[in-house]
């Protein structure tokens, strides 16, 4: 029963992308809305259901592989289109479909005016269908088919507003940084299939330990493939550039794909290949120091920059952050509960921040905003839970999910104990960004947009224009509609916040340590083969961690309250005292211009120079050439370019000799 | 008086009877005016009767007309594919000006000819029938891309390809003549006997040399780099609807016979030859995707893409085993449907914007003709090798029976190659989907005007444009059906699969 009810869950938001994208000409929007609402709903349904039926198994029967059809017999290989449920994918599945029918609900209201509403919805289907296929897939190929669709999926929804230029190339960026990732996940399953002869997860994960001695260069090699697809998935160093430019699409989806779901499969894919990075330990560890490099570099981008939605898509890379040092340091109980809690405030910062945002009339400095607490007072409490819960604060969700980690690494020691220094600096920077936004949006005289608010009671209608280069846009298709909506005055968008603020409040106390541990029992059949399964640090350990996590935050949210409130004199003067390191914070490290000089640069030298040699060298070198033979050919052909006959008999002379010459020394 | 007919197996030979009494029939009926409309339906009835024959014999295993031919499942598996490429250019080719103006009989004439010579090849087991089929192959092909008489770049991609294909034909036919002499036989199968007896006749450099002289000749019919260089030129040059012939049937031809030749003949050398058909493959990967990238005519960017596919294929040689062969016939069906549907597509858009197959024109190709977009598109995402496509299951396949042979950095090559090949097959479909209708006309109207080569401004007059050429059934129903069977196909693969090792398995007393 467990395994039709997971089948469901994948059918359903696969049939409602296609039943929305065939009937774009007749339905009414909002009817496709529902459909789209309905479907993904269902489907989270269909997931509970699944779980009671996996929570009714004994603990040790507790996984369910469950096949279609034969996917594909090729040779040694035997595909089959299979998912494999067990507490992990479920947890997944949960969690994706849960915030997934919030945000659906969310953008039923937010899109209302936007001319491609259809689009939008089918879209937006297809990406949970894809996403579920990844956390589903029974075998590494499929694994590799939900993977690259997501990519798609997040293509599709970057570029949603397909007439902005930004947008379009950001879309393009995302994608080509997503299939780098793909080929790393390839090379994966080649060389596990080349191994083991089997890419499916259960003999995988069970003939791994037989096949490979821990540490052997080949397992080693197979984990950092594998890495190389979950950091370009989940934007770790140094496959980052692209989760800031994402933010171009619309919020719904930075707060769906960019925040909650699409960046955390590579957690998840580290969790749930945990058996062979237990074998490769130090690919884990690699995976360890990528994961504490990027939160703390994402977290000093985060304090620097000023657009509102880009801090949180550095937030976001320096949570994910801690998941990777935690899923990879063998807290995966951790790691996996910090990515539930962490899908719940960010997609509510998120929200609150599309809120705003369509306050300002697409504006989203926070240099300019200013002063909303009274024009958007339910926007703001969300904004400032989600931010409590972001920093860390003692009794929210991610002061019980983030601290567990950071424990975590403290209690391994030794080179870990770094990490642990690490993420408590990472722990005080969340703290201070997190409270900038609210100190600089909320208090204070408000600004412009937030007074007109106030007196005429609906948003300010500005030109609409990019925010990113001011240009002059219209509101057909293609471009952002008329006006998007705020929570004050959108049910959909009010509920949906309002049942994320809860969570991210009260989430926690799943995981309250030594009283209930929710999540870790619930999660214990699939890592009960792992050797840390049952290391973890005394409950008395834990809570004296809580506690530095505690009072860490609320330093951080103290100096930001100095910072921004008491004396925001400071910000500038350390600004010009140290203009170097803004520069070098604000312009994000200059992560795209590394990456454009050792990678794009280069690779764009070689496109250049060999459509000059295999083209122009021989289309100029031909054209004076040729009258001999041109003259010979009639008149019909004189003045034909076929000079080129030349080049191409020189270039085949050569390879007839190269080839000649390799068989004539073979026969020696 | 009584008529004895000689005594051999009509059977076994049916396929090739049927193309030649179809040839002698349109040839016919071209001399009278009443019948001479009926060309596409003798030709489609010819290859139909054609393609039953070939299902009719499709368990064979026998040799024909004393050990020359040969059919068996390859055969058989590559001649369909041939068949249903050529009656796919009879579809494209209504209402092109090639057809009209060469004459539409000796145009379909010609075409069959063509295909007659690809099914010989396809059973050839003789350097004979090898040589003769290959160029019963190409010379109505030569005639065949200069048939637009009225463009010049038709013409002139006709001589080159004619120039730079004789240079191929000697160069295989030296290559044959040195293995001749080298082994003493003209059989495949006696070849590699005569190989084997010979006393250091495996690795002396007369068979050597004779082995890559073949390989360049065999390389230049598939587009092989660094034997590519005509493709691009004249995949662009030529009418479109002998382009796509071009592309596909001869590829399916003459790498059916380059299975034959290196694995039955050639055998017992597959560790001499392996690694520089692996040099040449890898070679190709990397000048077809990166050429591709810079490419704006949409038929030069397929023939670059050719080349890479060319590469992906032979990569199947190059393991000389079964699974590499089936996954080689496995790629060469996913490869009709994909580039079926391409060109489909870009003939029926051709003849929509005066003959310009610029990438510009696509756009809001997906607003305004979704019959013609979403085939293009599938067939984009295909070619990439994206799943649930034809072309991810035909890439999977190839790796893993390399993966399985040992040739670990070739299956990386082809990882590498498919991620560089996104780069362009996307951009198409961009320019289909991301666009919008009005910047559509202003490009189809600025292209009327811009200073264009003559030959396309004067399109305009162009009796041939047809402004509804996106609601054809003839071109339309092609591009659905291609498009239909790279999804089902990419969904459920099975039944290709065993289409692939019924090709695989001819070949099993030869190899492992």
């Amino acid at each position: 029963m467990t395994a039709t009810w997971a089948w469901l869950v994948l059918l359903l938001p696969l049939l409602g992308s296609m039943t929305i994208g065939l009937t774009f000409r007749v339905l009414p929007a909002r009817t496709a809305g529902l459909i789209g609402v309905t479907a993904i709903v269902a489907a989270f349904v269909c997931g509970i259901l699944a779980l009671i039926g996996l929570q009714g198994e004994p603990s040790e029967s507790r996984h369910v592989a469950s096949s279609l059809w034969e996917y594909a017999s090729v040779g040694g290989l035997s595909i089959d289109l299979g998912i494999y449920v067990d507490p992990l994918s479920i947890f997944m599945v949960l969690v994706v479909t849960g915030v997934s029918s919030l945000i659906h609900i969310y953008s039923y209201s937010y899109m209302k005016s936007d001319q491609g509403y259809h689009r939008f919805f089918s879209y937006l289907n297809f990406f949970v269908f894809s996403m579920l296929v990844l956390v589903l897939a029974g075998n590494f190929i499929m694994l590799i088919v939900g993977w690259a669709l997501v990519g798609f999926a997040s293509y599709a929804l970057i570029s949603y507003w397909y007439r902005r230029n930004t947008a379009t190339k950001a879309g393009m960026k995302a994608f080509v940084i997503n299939v780098i990732g793909d080929i790393g996940l390839y090379l994966a399953a080649i060389l596990i299939f080349k191994n083991i002869g089997s890419v499916d997860y259960g003999t995988v994960f069970e003939k791994a330990p037989e096949v490979f001695t821990t540490n052997e260069w080949e397992i080693v090699a197979i984990c950092l493939c594998l890495l190389v697809g979950a950091f370009a998935k989940s934007a770790q160093m140094p496959f980052h550039t692209w989760l800031a430019d994402a933010m171009e699409g619309p919020t719904p989806v930075s707060s769906l794909i960019h925040a909650a779901t699409m960046v955390t499969a590579g957690v998840y894919l580290i969790a749930r290949c945990h058996s062979l990075f237990e074998l490769a330990p130090t690919a884990a560890d690699v995976s360890a120091w990528v994961g504490l490099v990027t939160l703390l570099i994402a977290g000093t981008i985060a304090i620097a920059v000023t657009d509102l939605k880009r801090i949180i898509a550095y937030s976001t890379m320096s949570q994910i952050g801690y998941m990777f040092v935690g899923v990879s340091i063998g807290a995966y109980s951790a790691g996996m509960f910090h990515l539930m809690t962490h899908a719940f405030f960010k997609a509510l910062l998120f929200m609150a921040a599309g809120s705003f945002i369509s306050a300002m009339a697409n504006m989203q400095d926070i240099d300019r905003m200013k002063g909303f607490r009274k024009a958007m007072p339910f926007t703001a409490a969300m904004m400032i839970i989600g931010a409590l819960a972001l920093s860390g604060f003692p009794g929210t969700s991610g002061w019980f999910s983030k601290d567990e980690i950071i424990d975590f690494a403290h209690f391994r020691g030794g080179m870990y104990d770094w990490m642990w220094v690490g993420m408590l600096v990472g722990a005080f920077m969340t703290a201070v960004y997190s409270f900038r936004i609210i100190f600089r949006i909320l208090p204070g005289p408000p600004c412009e947009e937030a007074e007109y608010l106030e007196e005429h009671g609906h948003v300010i209608h500005g030109e609409p224009k990019n925010p990113a280069t001011g240009e002059l846009e219209d509101t057909e298709v293609g471009y952002p509609g008329e006006e998007h909506h705020i929570a004050e005055q959108a049910g959909g968008m009010k509920f949906a916040m309002a049942v994320l603020g809860v969570l991210a409040l009260i989430a926690g106390v799943l995981q309250i340590p030594g009283l209930d541990d929710v999540v870790t029992k619930f999660l214990e059949p699939t890592f009960e083969n792992s050797v840390f399964s049952h290391m973890h640090p005394t409950t008395s350990e834990s809570w004296i961690g809580l506690g530095e996590g505690a009072l860490i935050s609320l330093a951080g949210i103290a100096t930001a309250w100095l910072l921004y409130i008491k004396r925001p004199d400071l910000p500038v003067r350390f600004r010009e005292r140290f203009r170097w390191i803004h520069t070098l914070t604000v312009n994000k490290w200059y992560g795209d211009e590394i990456i454009d000089f050792l990678i794009v640069n280069p690779v764009k030298a070689i496109g250049r120079f060999c459509n000059r040699a295999f083209e122009r060298f021989v289309i100029d070198g031909a054209t004076t050439g040729v009258a001999g033979l041109t003259r010979s050919a009639g008149a019909a052909v004189r003045d034909m370019q076929s000079g080129l006959l030349r080049g191409y008999a020189v270039l085949m002379l050569f390879g007839i000799l190269a080839i000649v010459i390799y068989f004539l020394i073979r026969s020696i | 008086m009584s008529f004895d007919a000689p005594a051999m197996d009509y059977a076994g030979l049916s396929p090739v009877i049927a193309l030649t009494t179809g040839l002698v029939v349109i040839v016919l009926a071209s001399v009278f005016d009443s019948v001479k409309r009926f060309g596409p339906f003798l030709a489609l009835l010819t290859f139909a009767v054609t393609a039953g024959c070939l299902i009719w014999q499709w368990s064979a295993d026998i040799d024909l007309v004393s050990g020359s031919l040969r059919l068996d499942g390859l055969a058989a598996t590559l001649s369909i594919l041939v068949v249903i490429a050529a009656a796919v250019s009879v579809l494209l080719a209504i209402g092109d000006p090639s057809e009209t103006q060469a004459g539409r009989s000796d145009w379909l004439a010609l075409l069959t000819g063509s295909v007659l010579g690809m099914v010989i090849l396809a059973q050839a087991t003789s350097m004979l029938t090898f040589f003769v089929g290959l160029e019963l192959l190409s010379i109505p092909l030569y005639a065949l891309c200069g048939t637009n008489l009225r463009r010049r770049e038709s013409l002139e991609s006709g001589l080159k390809y004619l120039i730079v294909g004789s240079v191929g034909s000697a160069t295989l036919l030296y290559g044959l003549a040195m293995i001749y002499g080298a082994s003493g036989a003209t059989g495949f199968q006696a070849i590699s006997d005569g190989l084997q007896a010979g006393d250091g006749m495996l690795s002396d450099s007369l068979t050597l040399v004779g082995v890559g002289l073949v390989a360049v000749g065999l390389a230049f019919k598939v587009s092989i780099a660094p034997f590519h260089q005509w493709t691009p030129d004249v995949y662009q040059g030529a009418p479109t609807p002998v382009t796509a012939f071009m592309a596909v049937a001869t590829k399916a031809a003459a790498f059916a016979v380059f299975i034959r030749f290196f694995l039955v003949a050639l055998g017992p050398l597959a560790d001499q030859w392996d690694v520089m058909l692996a040099a040449l493959a890898a070679l190709s990967i990397v000048v077809g995707n990166v050429g591709a990238l810079a490419q704006t005519s949409l038929k030069r960017m397929l023939g670059y893409s050719g080349i890479a596919q060319a590469g992906y294929m032979l990569a199947g040689i190059v393991t000389a085993t079964q699974a590499g062969v089936d996954a080689l016939v496995f790629y060469l069906a996913a490869y009709v449907a994909m580039n079926v549907g391409a060109f489909a597509v870009v003939v029926a858009r051709e003849r929509q914007t005066g003959f310009s197959d610029d990438i510009s024109t696509l756009r809001g190709l997906g607003r305004e003709k979704p019959l013609l977009a979403w085939p293009l598109t599938i067939s984009m995402l295909a070619l990439a090798g994206l799943p649930p496509t034809v072309g991810f299951i035909g890439k999977l396949y190839l790796i893993e029976a390399l993966v399985d042979d040992d040739w670990t950095w070739l299956a990386v090559m082809i990882a590498i190659g498919t991620m560089i090949s996104l780069g362009y097959y996307l951009r198409v479909v961009a320019t289909v989907w991301m666009s919008p209708a009005e910047e559509s006309e202003a490009a189809a109207a600025s292209i009327d005007t811009a200073a264009l080569p003559p030959q396309i401004a004067g399109a305009q007059a162009d009796p041939f444009t047809d402004s509804r050429a996106d609601r054809r059934w003839y071109l339309v129903a092609p591009a659905l059906i291609a498009m239909a069977a790279a999804l089902f196909f990419g969904v459920i693969p099975q039944p290709l699969v065993d289409f692939a090792q019924h090709a695989g398995n001819a070949l099993s007393v030869w190899i492992s």
